[in-house]
């Protein structure tokens, strides 16, 4: 299996959210906006492997939350991690054609009454409790397993990009006042690309 | 325009539903604001350009923007105070009303309650995990985890399920109630990393389908000790109740936490909502302010440049009418004032018009006139004066209008002398009158006759004088000749038939009476009838140079040569003058052209003026007669001249004026005819004669013919025109 990733500028990806005229309009504030820590996501390494004829996708991620965000989750915001699957089929002259695409989000969250830590799955509804946030955390960047794609429709001896990215957000828990996190530090953050071909 | 405003309004009332119901428009915060950013960067600009205009027309002074300014600034600090202090009241609430949201006594009770439900939930905590370490010691007193004992333990404490693992999680054993998924929890890593370091393990953890559970988990056998490396996990059931109290606290303390979290965001949205708000309503008053200015100051921009357009003469000046109040009943009266004012200048215009038609008719009348025609202004200034005024009085009088009449021309001239006249008149309060006056003149008297009669006045102004004149010299002339050539004519009719037989009758006394006398006698009657021969034979010469001068000769119009005609009367009289002493002087012009006119009354003409001469200089020694003849253009005619004169006495000045009248002479034989008939045959030739004194003593008749043969009709026909017979100024 050959790997190869395209990456993107963080800082670009960032702006791209924004209105333009907004950048404009605030331009200096946001030079002149003092150096702050940041949050940062990257997938360190993604693989997929047959199992029982289901290939299944195994993700890490290497996720860095400032001590700001970790306060924004212990005063009661969520943290959000949306995981972007694709899966294209690589042609070499005409434009890939995408086979499957799967979104996965997990949301992390502070219990104040038993002091942990909870960790779940937005697909599944599966919840999981830690007692630290890094523990959570490892949790929240570590996939094992994932069901990406039934191994009959991928054909053999054709090659497949498989990219993976994720988005880490912070959201308040009714999202009544999520608007509201534009005015405060952006804790947000999108990792590049993470790709690989795949011949079956 | 309009659908911009809409636009920011829309985007305003989105932006206030966005900070109370957030939900729906979360997503468009960003657009929302930036449109409503946008609008105020919009109305800023157009404000500025506004304003920047403003600035400028007042610079340069423009109609109407001092008080347009006047009004922006009153409009606007109209609407900026009442808007700043609002907005200021706002925030001052706005801080503190979400400042009570967070006081510090909401954020302890909820404290306290969260405390409170830990320490309830902690309590069956201490308990489930005190039957868990009981568990493990039955387990390891009844020498393992079997079955059976571990599913009567479970019942006996009440938990919902009991899991017997090693430390790596691998589960021995386990036993779980039927109302429970059959597939076992694995134990987690931080549940075995705590009992592998000898700590037991107690946990309240949420579930995903609601309610809690409290997992516990002991080292099998740590009391006794010989269980090592074995782990038992017991989960308890929270009751329903308790988990519902607990869910409601848990929440209102996670909603407060995240609302105190973002009280900071949520006021700076609130504050910049209303600071968007503010500004946008401050821009939008103030360019109101500016456009209601506009719209208020438009009217009075127009009248003052209609005014101005007016008082330029443009009366076809029209406002706009854009309303119908009191600045709409204005611009009405302006507009009626010039149409108005439009009709009359077009009847004043057409009056003038006439009055222009009129005067170029009176100045073509008074060009044409022979009349001569002076207007004065009251203070005796000229207003004007036709042609033939200059005609008359001899000197120029164009640019003369508005220069005072009195003392007008040079000294002794005939303007001068007339203005004199006219003036002495006026001064003596005479406005009326009509006089015939006299003026003495180097070439002999003028008669002129002059009426005066005032203008009618012009309002209070009075209106002035207007002179009308005509030279009658020649007219008098002629009426002096025509007399002269009837009292000849009856000279000639009543006296020379009777000399004949006078003549006769002494002549046959003489022949009849003398043989038959004496010789004393005889003498005595030749003496007298010699005598009456004698005078009978004069007064029959007299007769004849009277009936010559009344006649009205037959005319040969030939060509003469006029220099050949003076050469041979002059050989004639050279002969005669030359034993008296007196010289002939010809000077001729030889490119003098031939004349067409009577030889025989050219030549008399030079017979008279010869003769004078000669006569003149009688008894004078050294005398010279002079003739000459020149050829001169005269306007657009050429004349041929002739002058003829003398070093003799000269015309006595009281005579100046009448040399040319018959029966006229200073002589003791002459008949003063000579020179009265000279100048009838020039006048039948069409040409003139003028006779003056020279400088250096003597005489000179000088004569003009025209070179372009002027018959005697077409002589007399040029009698009226005013030019050449003024010019026979004797």
């Amino acid at each position: 299996m050959s790997n190869s990733q395209a990456r993107t500028s963080g800082i670009e990806g960032r702006l791209s959210r924004l209105p333009l005229a907004w950048v404009i309009c605030f331009f200096a504030t946001l030079v002149v906006a003092p150096a702050r820590a940041e949050t940062t996501v990257e997938v360190t390494r993604a693989a997929i492997a047959l199992d029982e004829g289901v290939y299944a996708l195994d993700v890490d991620l290497a996720l860095n939350l400032p001590g700001g965000a970790r306060r924004a989750i212990e005063a009661g915001l969520a943290l959000r991690l949306y995981y972007e699957i694709e899966i294209d089929r690589v042609r070499r002259y005409m434009p890939d054609p995408g086979v499957a695409s799967l979104v996965q989000n997990y949301e992390l969250s502070y219990h104040a009454l038993s002091q942990r830590y909870l960790l779940r799955n937005l697909n599944s509804g599966e919840q999981q409790d830690f007692g630290g946030l890094p523990a959570a955390l490892d949790r929240l960047g570590t996939v094992r397993g994932l069901p990406l794609i039934d191994a009959s429709l991928l054909d053999p001896g054709t090659t497949y990009e498989i990219r993976v990215r994720a988005e880490l957000t912070l959201r308040s828990a009714p999202d009544t006042l999520s608007w509201l996190l534009f005015w405060t530090d952006d804790w947000s953050a999108t990792s590049d690309w993470y790709a690989w071909t795949h011949r079956p | 325009m309009g659908v911009g405003g809409l636009l920011w309004l829309s985007a305003i009332l989105l932006m206030a539903r966005t900070a109370q119901h957030a939900e729906p428009f979360s997503q468009l915060h960003p657009w929302i604001l930036m449109i409503n950013v946008a609008g105020v960067v919009v109305l800023l600009a157009l404000l500025a350009t506004k304003l920047t205009q403003l600035v400028r027309d007042w610079r340069g002074h423009v109609i109407g923007s001092r008080l347009k300014a006047r009004m922006v600034w009153t409009f606007g600090v109209l609407a900026t105070l009442p808007i700043l202090l609002v907005y200021f009241f706002a925030v001052q609430f706005l801080n503190r009303g979400i400042d009570s949201w967070f006081n510090v006594e909401i954020r302890r009770s909820l404290d306290d309650a969260l405390v409170l439900s830990r320490s309830a939930l902690e309590t069956r905590m201490r308990d489930h995990l005190a039957a868990t370490e009981m568990i493990a010691r039955e387990l390891s007193v009844s020498g393992g985890p079997l079955p059976g004992n571990l599913e009567m333990l479970r019942r006996q404490v009440g938990a919902t399920e009991v899991i017997v693992a090693t430390e790596n999680g691998v589960i021995v054993t386990m036993s779980k109630g039927l109302s429970h998924d059959v597939v076992p929890d694995e134990v987690p890593g931080e549940v075995l990393l705590q009992v592998r370091q000898g700590r037991p393990f107690v946990s309240l953890e949420p579930l995903a389908e609601g309610g809690y559970q409290i997992r516990t988990a002991v080292p099998l056998g740590a009391s006794s000790g010989d269980r090592g490396g074995m782990v038992v996990q017991a989960t308890y059931p929270v009751a329903e109740r308790l988990g519902a109290l607990a869910d409601t606290v848990q929440a209102a303390y996670q909603q407060f936490g995240e609302k105190d979290y973002l009280r900071k965001p949520l006021k700076a949205s609130f504050i910049l909502t209303l600071t968007v708000v503010l500004l946008l309503s401050l821009l939008a008053a103030w360019y109101g302010a500016i456009f209601t200015a506009q719209r208020l100051v438009q009217p009075i921009q127009d009248l003052v440049k209609g005014t101005r357009a007016v008082a330029q003469g443009d009366l076809d000046t029209r406002l706009p009418l854009t309303s119908h109040d009191e600045m709409g009943f204005l611009v009405h009266s302006f507009n009626d004032m010039t149409k108005r004012l439009r009709r009359a200048r077009e009847a004043q215009q057409q009056a003038q018009q006439v009055a222009e038609t009129e005067r170029a008719n009176l100045a073509i009348v008074l060009a044409r006139l022979s009349t001569g025609v002076i207007a004065l202004e009251p203070d005796l200034r000229i207003r004007t004066a036709n042609r033939a005024a200059v005609s008359i009085l001899g000197e120029e009088l164009d640019g003369c209008e508005g220069r005072g009449f009195a003392g007008i021309g040079g000294p002794d001239g005939l303007l001068r002398q007339f203005s004199e006249a006219c003036r002495s008149r006026l001064a003596a309060g005479e406005t009326e009158w009509r006089e015939q006056l006299v003026f003495p003149f180097e070439t002999g008297r003028r008669v002129i006759m002059c009426a005066c009669t005032p203008l009618p006045r012009e309002g209070e102004t009075p209106g002035g004088y207007v002179l009308v004149f005509d030279d009658i010299t020649a007219m008098l002339q002629a009426q002096r000749e025509a007399a002269w050539g009837e009292v000849a004519r009856r000279l000639a009719h009543e006296i020379k038939n009777p000399l004949t037989p006078i003549r006769l009758s002494a002549e046959r006394m003489r022949h009849k009476l003398m043989p038959a006398m004496n010789e004393q006698d005889a003498r005595l009657l030749d003496r007298g009838t010699e005598t009456i021969v004698q005078q009978v034979e004069a007064m029959k010469e007299m007769v004849n140079a009277f009936s010559e001068y009344a006649r009205a000769p037959r005319f040969e119009m030939t060509e003469v040569n006029l220099n050949q005609l003076v050469t041979e009367l002059t050989d004639l009289y050279r002969a005669q003058v030359a034993g008296r002493g007196v010289t002939l002087d010809l000077q001729l012009d030889p490119t003098l052209a031939g004349v067409v006119a009577d030889r025989g009354r050219l030549r008399q003409l030079l017979h008279n003026l010869l003769t004078n001469s000669v006569e003149a200089l009688e008894g004078r020694r050294g005398g010279t007669i002079s003739i000459a003849t020149r050829r001169r253009a005269v306007g657009d005619d050429e004349v041929a001249e002739l002058e003829v004169g003398d070093n003799g006495p000269g015309f006595q000045r009281e005579l100046m004026g009448q040399v040319f009248d018959p029966y006229v002479t200073t002589k003791a034989r002459g008949t003063g005819l000579g020179l009265a008939i000279v100048r009838k045959i020039v006048e039948e030739h069409g040409g003139h004669v003028e006779a003056e004194n020279r400088p250096d003593g003597g005489a000179r008749v000088r004569v003009e013919l025209p070179l372009n043969g002027v018959t005697r009709g077409e002589a007399a026909r040029r009698e009226p025109h005013r030019p050449e017979p003024r010019r026979e100024r004797a």
